[in-house]
């Protein structure tokens, strides 16, 4: 790989490496902490037939933060 | 959105669908999850698209909050996919005294016995008004054999949709 002499290679990141999804792991340990994992699994498992969210195509993941936003204020009362 | 008229709900039971007088996807789902025992299994995945989900948490008046609406679900059909897709407080039927009107059949479910009824009303919506009526049915379920989670199921199905003339 050719750089710019401007372009440090210890900062480069590799296209094809993803960016941590922040959001899944926060929602992920809220759903834990509130006893709302099988719920989690069921969404995944029911709607998106996926096991992991992780395998969950970028574009659903948004649909898919919201429907778990939701359930946790569904239950949190 | 306002109603004009108070909402009509009538219980008609489960032996209504054992007769053979209800939907007939309807039919199937409660079939489907009473042969479970009210236990979810894969066979939810099929009528995953016509239910909507909501907690076991009955405060007040109302019914539960919901947390998922399918993308079939007469809800989203009804209400619009700007309602469903909503991120806010919880999601609530956007109609007060509907919303109070059918937290009767969350009990009853909540309560151990399945729901199943019909229910019309006049709605003020989208600057019409309509007379709908539809077929609900709710379920209590639980996510796994040895879990202390409950949710509802709803699944709803309008049967007349008339948009009435303007007064």
């Amino acid at each position: 790989m050719h750089t710019s002499p401007l372009f440090l290679n210890h900062n480069y990141v590799p296209e094809h490496v993803q960016p941590q999804d922040n959001r899944l792991y926060e929602l992920k340990a809220e759903v834990d902490a509130k006893n709302l994992t099988e719920m989690w699994d069921l969404i995944l498992r029911a709607d998106y037939q996926v096991g992991d969210a992780q395998d969950l195509p970028r574009e659903t993941r948004e649909e898919f933060y919201r429907i778990v936003s939701l359930l946790v204020k569904a239950f949190s009362r | 959105m306002l109603t004009t008229n108070r909402p009509v709900f009538t219980e008609l039971g489960t032996q209504a669908i054992e007769k053979g007088l209800a939907d007939p996807q309807l039919s199937a789902f409660y079939e489907s999850m009473m042969s479970g025992f009210g236990l979810v299994s894969e066979k939810i995945r099929e009528h995953m698209p016509y239910l909507s989900l909501c907690s076991d948490k009955l405060d007040g008046f109302g019914p539960p909050p919901i947390f998922y609406v399918g993308r079939r679900c007469s809800q989203r059909l009804l209400f619009g996919e700007d309602w469903a897709m909503q991120q806010g407080d919880e999601l609530r039927t956007p109609d007060p005294e509907l919303e109070y009107a059918s937290a009767e059949g969350y009990r009853a479910a909540l309560d151990g016995r399945p729901y199943y009824g019909y229910a019309r009303t006049a709605l003020h919506f989208k600057g019409t008004t309509v007379d709908i009526a539809y077929e609900r049915l709710i379920l209590t379920l639980r996510p796994s054999p040895n879990s202390t989670r409950r949710f509802c199921a709803y699944f709803g199905v309008i049967q007349d949709l008339l948009e009435l003339p303007r007064q």
